[in-house]
């Protein structure tokens, strides 16, 4: 008889002691801290981006500069770098995300396939590329001499269109679809390819989006790239204009174009922060809505992979 | 014969994966074969061919000067601390991430700790320069404020394991939680349950629940880095030490001493040797790690 009576209480207890208490409670603050620590640089360089470039320069990188102006924004949209580096950026992203996502979305399809007899030994190869590294050296040749491809924007995309492990969470996708779906088209005379595009694609709709997203962020946030085969600063990306933001001693003439003078001393910190928040900026507007894709993507991916 | 017969049957199947195909063989099995440029005296204006063959003259190099040892050290010191920091605090984000009972706090905290995953390496990079740079980082005013002096960061190597530490945590956390929070989810409520209805508290119950159940999980991912341990992580490295020479006994790794070998001095052979080596350490790697695995959990081995 007394038994579940003390059991309720303690059950109780584990909510409601004292140390319960201080254990949810410490819990709270330790979330709290580790998100506030998260969230400070990208504060600091908000903030510092509006802040007067004399402000910086008495008083350091502040979290609440006292003084304010557009200064650094003003000449970055007058200068011509920040347009021709955004162009390319989103050009990049935009242009080698589709052709990726084509060619690993078939590619990973072929692996998956039960038809073909090769699929094993096509994995197998994907996979030693994952193991055994080409190299700076050869990868750098190939591409620079033998493809020639220096200084083209083609660079930039064509060496990151399948990535190994893009495509197997691609093909742990396609064999969860039930092969009845392609027997039945193929009975009913469709060719392999309009099961692929016309069947089999619109039903991946949300793994490819998925792994579209993956490749997008990729494509924005590289500078491995372009730091190997981009001289000319026409094609430099958002990534290549930072750096030179902070390495390049001729900053004025970078940022401006050659064209422009400016009798004003330039707001090298406002640049390089206002540069940093919009170059940030647009993954941090679209953040809220495609964030669950990529949870999604990560858990598949750790799961399988 | 088989082998035709079965391409021709399924041609259009092989069309599709044949822009796939291309890619690897152009973009991973042609340049593999960089890697016999460290055994020659290579020259681009005469081409791959024709450049000499010198034997281990390009090793010689690499391995007598001494570096190999600092940089093999550093990439294993490097990543060791990446794995045990960043999967640590990852594991104790998830656990108390799943404590909180408010969805809408649980789920804004969880948004801006995984946001910091989004951002390049070069925007890391001026945070870090606007954090600690010594006459006007935040960090040094507020040394400053409290009476201290400034410390001088980026002159001092021995700083930076801790601080590359601190930021790889700060960027990558937020992304493992999301995976052991992903397992601690599917735990089924039955164990804490009847683990409350005989008494323990919060804490026993993720010392001897959540934690153990979620211990292959941590096992798989630290092991898959262990595999990849001999590889540096260029983007980061690069992107926020640069060619800051006073901070490379401790920074520099195998992957930005070969890149700077062909960059900056365009010395292809001493560079390829060190891309052979590390090459070579990560298939070892990568074949220990298997090894290791088969003997923890037999069914998460790759071969």
């Amino acid at each position: 008889m007394e038994q579940p009576a003390l059991r309720k209480r303690r059950n109780l207890d584990v909510e409601y002691t004292w140390t319960g208490r201080l254990f949810t409670w410490s819990g709270y603050i330790l979330v709290a801290l580790f998100t506030i620590f998260c969230l400070v640089p990208f504060w600091m360089v908000l903030i510092n981006s509006f802040a007067a470039e004399k402000e910086i320069m008495t008083n350091g990188f502040q979290l609440f500069p006292a003084d304010f102006s557009l200064d650094a924004y003003k000449m970055l949209f007058k200068s011509n770098q920040i347009y021709s580096s955004y162009f390319v950026t989103i050009f990049v992203t935009i242009v080698g995300t589709v052709l990726a996502m084509l060619v690993t979305s078939m590619y990973a399809y072929v692996l998956a396939h039960r038809k073909v007899k090769y699929r094993n030994f096509l994995s197998f190869m994907t996979y030693l590329t994952m193991i055994f590294g080409a190299g700076l050296v050869g990868f750098y040749i190939t591409i620079a001499i033998y493809l020639d491809l220096k200084d083209s924007i083609w660079a930039l995309i064509l060496p990151y269109l399948l990535n190994p492990f893009f495509a197997f969470i691609l093909v742990a996708f396609y064999r969860s679809v039930p092969y009845e779906l392609n027997e039945a088209a193929t009975v009913d005379g469709a060719s392999e390819y309009k099961i692929f595009f016309k069947i089999v694609w619109p039903i991946s709709l949300p793994a490819i989006s998925t792994v579209s997203l993956f490749y997008a962020l990729t494509f924005w946030n590289d500078f491995w790239l372009s730091l190997l085969f981009i001289d000319n600063h026409k094609l430099h990306p958002l990534q290549i204009m930072l750096r030179q933001l902070i390495s390049n001693a001729n900053m004025k003439q970078y940022v401006s174009g050659a064209a422009m003078d400016y009798a004003q001393a330039i707001p090298t910190y406002g640049l390089q922060m206002a540069t940093v928040c919009l170059t940030i900026g647009p993954i941090i507007l679209l953040y809220p809505f495609v964030q669950k894709f990529f949870v999604k993507g990560i858990t598949i991916g750790a799961v399988k992979g | 014969m088989g082998f035709f017969k079965e391409i021709y049957r399924n041609r259009s199947l092989y069309t599709l994966a044949l822009p796939g195909l291309l890619f690897l063989v152009i973009f991973a099995y042609i340049p593999m074969f960089g890697h016999l440029i460290a055994f020659k005296k290579f020259n681009a204006t005469i081409g791959f061919w024709n450049s000499p063959w010198i034997g281990f003259k390009n090793f010689e190099f690499f391995f007598s000067s001494g570096q190999w040892l600092e940089v093999t050290w550093n990439t294993i010191f490097l990543n060791s601390l990446f794995i045990i920091f960043g999967l640590g605090l990852a594991v104790v984000m998830a656990i108390l991430l799943n404590e909180i009972r408010l969805a809408i706090v649980k789920r804004f905290a969880q948004s801006i700790i995984f946001m910091p995953y989004f951002i390049s390496w070069m925007v890391v990079s001026l945070m870090v320069y606007a954090l600690l740079n010594t006459t006007d980082g935040m960090i040094n005013q507020m040394l400053k404020s409290l009476g201290m002096d400034a410390v001088g960061w980026y002159n001092n190597a021995n700083f930076w394991p801790s601080i590359l530490t601190i930021v790889y945590v700060w960027k990558m956390a937020g992304y493992y939680s999301i995976i052991f929070l992903a397992s601690i989810t599917g735990i089924s409520s039955d164990y804490y349950e009847s683990a409350r209805i005989d008494g323990a508290t919060r804490f026993q119950q993720i010392r001897h629940i959540t934690l153990p159940l979620i211990r292959p999980t941590i096992i798989v991912l630290a092991l898959l880095a262990v595999g990849r341990i001999f590889y540096g992580d260029f983007a980061m490295i690069y992107g926020i030490i640069g060619d800051n020479a006073a901070l490379f006994s401790t920074t520099d790794v195998i992957d930005t001493f070969s890149y700077r070998a062909l960059r900056q001095l365009g010395d292809f052979g001493m560079s390829s040797s060190v891309a052979l080596y590390q090459s070579i350490m990560g298939v070892v790697a990568i074949i220990l790690f298997n090894w290791i695995i088969r003997k923890v959990d037999k069914d998460s081995a790759l071969f």
